[in-house]
């Protein structure tokens, strides 16, 4: 009842608003009048008792306000009215509600960029039964990348399922990837899963069509031969045909029936890498690590406790007789899924996000240091208009509310613009992401990414109210707590409250600190990036052209294979400005390549882990890496014993300071020839980066391509212009003798090379913008503050001149008071940015911390800034004519 | 004339229930009516009376009809709703045991006199 009443009230008095003023004036007159009428009786004339009257009622005006904050219409109706000034204030001037708003954007754009990605990637939840409950199992191998991979041996899987007393399911489910084609359909790389029997009853999903998997479909070594589809993939591949079930396809070169649909939403383990087809997985004892696995922890029991029962329990994997050397290093990881498993891409962002997060608050905070000293510049100018406010009858707290709501107001105006600059921020950041060695080519549901939902949305309008609120509450208390009488003798203009300037000179302190920070860490990561870039490769980057054939589908005879390939070398070497081409296995920076471990002879004890790579001749002269000793393969080799050629990291570890050359060096579980297999070693060469620009160059050992019979599908071309410039020439001669390998993708070393520091790019790209971002708005905010300070003591800088200061004097002390804030900003900001980057230096490993230049660069700029910034004011305040400056109060 | 007290904040509402309870009145009377009753003793305020009545037409204590006053003029007048005559009754009480506290306080002798 007495909410409707007051609702009521509310209501009535919006829509009766003129008419309740109009009453409330009425029994106000007619008070004044009865009071007139009282005092003339008692002998006054009627004009003067009239005016007594009044003066006896006082700030008439005032109790009207009172009376209307007692009315239920109060809150609301003010606030519109204050909403409505505010807009016009902010159109009256336009050049600060241009800064503010845009200071406000790109600082909440930036935060809503990140968070947007952020959301998109780890913090939805899988359409799946009880997400919370899900978990992932990864492996953990020494010096792979965190937190590790999705892949179990079928020992332990079956130790996990039998032994576990955490789990209420284990289901055997991973992402991959699979070719789909059937008659009409155009092969097409689809995200999928092999998946054990009770996948879809664990994961709580129904079929749409058709039946889905179940224990029933899962034959120990029988290859799949049925699968189920997703409801999309249905409904974009065969237009929701319900003749779909039954239908032959083929998936990755095996013949499949379709059984099932599931149901409509489903989309798998990942939001952006969205599973099309599932496939039972052959569950029974199998040689490589290939089954991935998922949990559904029991009620009541935390991950805590999952994670210390399996940490024991996979100790009886790891101890297995049969082990293997690497599976005796594996540690068990047990990550929440519900949110998605860990994907290629997840895996790629992780430690950029986290950077970035970090970045992107100090850039906020930087906003709003700027914004507050904006306002509190603008406050100092609106002191008159407060006054006058005050003397018609404004209350502290209507004062108060009326700046909150222009800042507010800003706040949301900032919100709008950020959220369309984040828009095209996040579609940016895409595009680098796409680059990504891991992913580039492969169906990843980027719009999972970029699409803002309700929590994008509501994020950014918390942190506008909340920007708003901590940037209005300085300036709002200081206008609230106007004193008509000195305001209206403009008494301001004799100097500024002690309060409120410190508080000035703080907000520039502040500014230059933060944005100390934020320049200082872009320069790290850029040279960092750059130190990356540049490192010793052992290999020459530049003019070198990697071409990737696909030779799966070719008709040809594994016979003709290594024949042909030597032609297509022969025909690329007669194209003009080429220098030398060649084949190899793995091409540097493509990628995960193989490893084993190697013995050397005479030295049984050693035991070097080694990366490998199957090389044609000719592999180091088109790489430009250097022979230091012995000689390169010929084709001679190809009928001798197997040969090999190591790199000065393999000689060291395995031999020392022995001559390797001539010496036997035997690898253990290679992995394509799955046994022991012995080389003698012919050359030695120097050492060069094999997957990843970060590791210091790995122990590797090259094997014959030719010799060992393989197919190298990586081709380089070393070029003498600019390798971009043949790739027309290339194709023309790898289509014209090899018409059924088709070319899966050129690029040139540079770019690959790229491709695989895409997080370290990212990093370096965005808090470079940001840094030069947080400078820009150190800029505005310095000049805006300092502006300030300098105009409030015009006065004061009047009286100096005319009791003798010269101009230069002036300028000086202008220019000293700046210098001041800018080297406290700089005192604090110093030991800040050298904490942000020893955090930063815990996520990244070898990021330069060491390095004094960046922090001199940022602190040289952040003084050169402030000393523009205060002396375009300081040389107006010079210039004021003393005379002036006195008179004008 | 008495010398003036001091009004409590709190009290004004109290006096202004009191004084609508012998009779509907319009915002002067109530002030005179006040005036009287207390003989001279307490002055309101004229402006902070309009904020209290319309607090407590709020509260649902009076409720307001437009008339004409003795003196011709059209104004609202207020009277005392049954959670207004409550109140009062409440207040008064409230305001009774208080006073005897304290009264009797300040009787208090030092002991052994």
């Amino acid at each position: 009842m007495r909410i409707f009443s007051s609702l009521r009230s509310v209501v009535s008095a919006l829509f009766h608003r003129s008419r309740m003023d109009e009453e409330m004036e009425e029994e106000l007159r007619a008070h004044i009048q009865d009071r007139a009428d009282d005092l003339e009786r008692s002998g006054l004339p009627r004009a003067e008792a009239e005016r007594r009257a009044r003066l006896e009622f006082g700030g008439y005006q005032k109790f009207k306000e009172e009376i209307r904050e007692t009315r239920g219409a109060h809150f609301l109706e003010t606030l519109i009215q204050d909403l409505r000034f505010g807009l016009r204030m902010l159109r009256k001037s336009p050049g600060f509600t241009a800064i503010a708003v845009l200071t406000l954007a790109l600082g909440i754009g930036a935060n809503t960029a990140i968070f947007t990605i952020a959301n998109g990637l780890m913090l939805r939840t899988l359409p799946v039964r009880d997400p919370g409950q899900l978990v992932e199992l990864l492996h953990h191998y020494p010096g792979e990348p965190e937190p590790g991979f999705n892949g179990f041996s079928w020992d332990a899987y079956r130790i996990i399922r039998d032994s576990n007393h955490v789990f209420s399911d284990l289901i055997v489910g991973g992402v991959n990837f699979f070719t789909v084609s059937a008659d009409n359909l155009q092969p097409q790389t689809v995200f999928g899963g092999g998946i054990g029997g009770n996948f879809f009853e664990a994961l709580g999903v129904q079929a749409a069509a058709g039946r889905l998997i179940g224990p029933e479909d899962v034959h120990t070594g029988d290859p799949a031969s049925v699968a189920v589809v997703s409801w999309s993939f249905w409904k974009s591949r065969f237009d929701l045909d319900p003749g779909i079930i039954g239908k032959k396809i083929v998936v990755s070169d095996a013949p499949i029936t379709i059984i099932g649909v599931a149901q409509r939403g489903f989309y798998g383990l990942s939001h952006e890498a969205q599973q099309d087809i599932w496939l039972p997985i052959s569950l029974g004892p199998s040689p490589g690590w290939g089954f991935g696995l998922l949990a559904r922890l029991k009620p009541g029991v935390s991950l805590q406790q999952a994670r210390a029962e399996m940490a024991v329990l996979f100790q009886t994997v790891v101890n297995a007789p049969d082990a293997g050397p690497f599976v005796k290093e594996m540690k068990l990881r047990i990550e929440p899924a519900g949110n998605g498993v860990m994907t290629p891409l997840s895996q790629m962002l992780s430690t950029p996000l986290r950077v970035l997060m970090a970045t992107v608050g100090l850039l906020l905070l930087l906003a709003c240091a700027n914004l507050a000293g904006l306002l509190l510049a603008r406050g100092a100018s609106r002191r008159h208009e407060m006054a006058v406010r005050v003397c018609l009858g404004a209350g502290r707290t209507r004062l108060l509310r009326q700046m909150l709501a222009e800042s507010l107001l800003l706040s949301l105006l900032g919100c709008i613009v950020g959220i369309f600059l984040a828009y095209f921020a996040t579609h940016a950041l895409i595009r680098v992401f796409a680059s990504g060695r891991v992913i580039s080519g492969l169906p990843v549901h980027f719009e999972v990414l970029t699409n803002p939902d309700a929590h994008v949305l509501l994020f950014s309008l918390a942190i506008a109210l909340v920007t708003g609120l901590l940037c209005g509450a300085a300036p709002a208390v200081s206008a609230s707590k106007t004193q008509p009488s000195s305001a209206l003798q403009q008494a301001s203009r004799i100097g500024e409250s002690k309060s409120r300037r410190l508080f000035g000179k703080s907000l520039v302190a502040s500014q230059v600190a933060l944005s100390l920070v934020l320049v200082s860490s872009a320069a790290v990561f850029v040279e960092y990036l750059s130190q990356l870039r540049n490192r010793d490769l052992g290999f020459e980057r530049n003019n070198l052209l990697l071409v990737t054939l696909d030779f799966a589908h070719s008709g040809y005879d594994d016979a003709q294979l290594p024949r042909l390939s030597q032609e297509l070398v022969m025909r690329l070497d007669a194209i003009p400005d080429v220098r030398s081409a060649t084949f190899s296995d793995m091409s540097p920076m493509q990628g995960p390549g193989a490893s084993s471990f190697a013995f050397a002879e005479g030295h049984p004890e050693k035991q070097t882990q080694a990366s490998i790579n199957y090389v044609a001749p000719d592999y180091f002269k088109t790489y430009g890496t250097p022979f230091l000793a012995g000689r390169d393969f010929s084709t001679r080799d190809e009928a001798g014993s197997a040969v090999a050629i190591i790199n000065e990291a393999a000689a060291h570890d395995s031999f020392g300071n022995e001559n390797p050359i001539g010496k036997h060096i035997t690898l253990s579980h290679v992995t394509l020839t799955k046994g022991d297999k012995t080389f003698e070693v012919i050359g030695v060469v120097a050492d060069a980066k094999y997957n990843d620009l970060q590791q210091a160059a790995p122990p590797t050992i090259y094997a014959d391509l030719l010799q060992q019979s393989f197919i190298g599908s990586q081709l380089a071309i070393r070029t003498r212009i600019d390798s971009r410039g043949i790739a027309s020439a290339v194709r023309q001669t790898e289509g014209d003798l090899l018409k059924t390998v088709p070319i899966v993708r050129i690029m040139t070393m540079n770019q690959q090379m790229d491709s695989s520091i895409v997080p370290q790019r990212l990093i370096a790209m965005i808090s470079t913008a940001f840094g030069g971002l947080g400078a820009l708005l150190a800029v505005i905010g310095l000049y805006g503050l300092l502006a300030y300070t300098v105009a409030s003591r015009t006065h004061e800088i009047g009286v100096r001149m005319a009791l003798g200061a010269a101009g230069i004097d002036v300028l000086r002390m202008v220019l000293r008071d700046a210098l001041w804030m800018v080297c406290a900003g700089l005192a604090i900001g110093a030991p800040l940015a050298f904490w942000g980057k020893r955090v930063a230096a815990g996520l990244i490993p070898d990021l330069p911390v060491g390095s004094f230049l960046p922090f001199v660069v940022a602190a040289a700029m952040m003084i050169a800034v402030g000393l523009i910034a205060a002396y375009l004011p300081a040389r107006r305040a010079m210039r004021v004519d003393p005379m002036v400056a006195l008179r004008y109060q | 004339m008495a010398e003036h007290a001091q009004i409590l904040p709190g009290n004004l509402d109290l006096l202004i229930l009191k004084a609508v309870s012998l009779g509907p009145l319009y915002g002067y009377g109530i002030l005179l009516r006040i005036e009287q009753i207390s003989r001279g003793a307490l002055l309101i305020e004229q402006g902070a009376l309009y904020p209290a009545l319309f607090r407590l037409v709020r509260q649902g204590l009076l409720k307001a009809h437009w008339d004409t006053s003795e003196n011709n003029r059209r104004t609202k007048f207020y009277e005392l709703t049954a959670a207004g005559r409550k109140r009062l009754r409440e207040e008064e009480d409230g305001w009774n045991r208080l006073v005897a506290a304290i009264a009797s306080a300040l009787k208090a002798q030092p002991e052994g006199t």
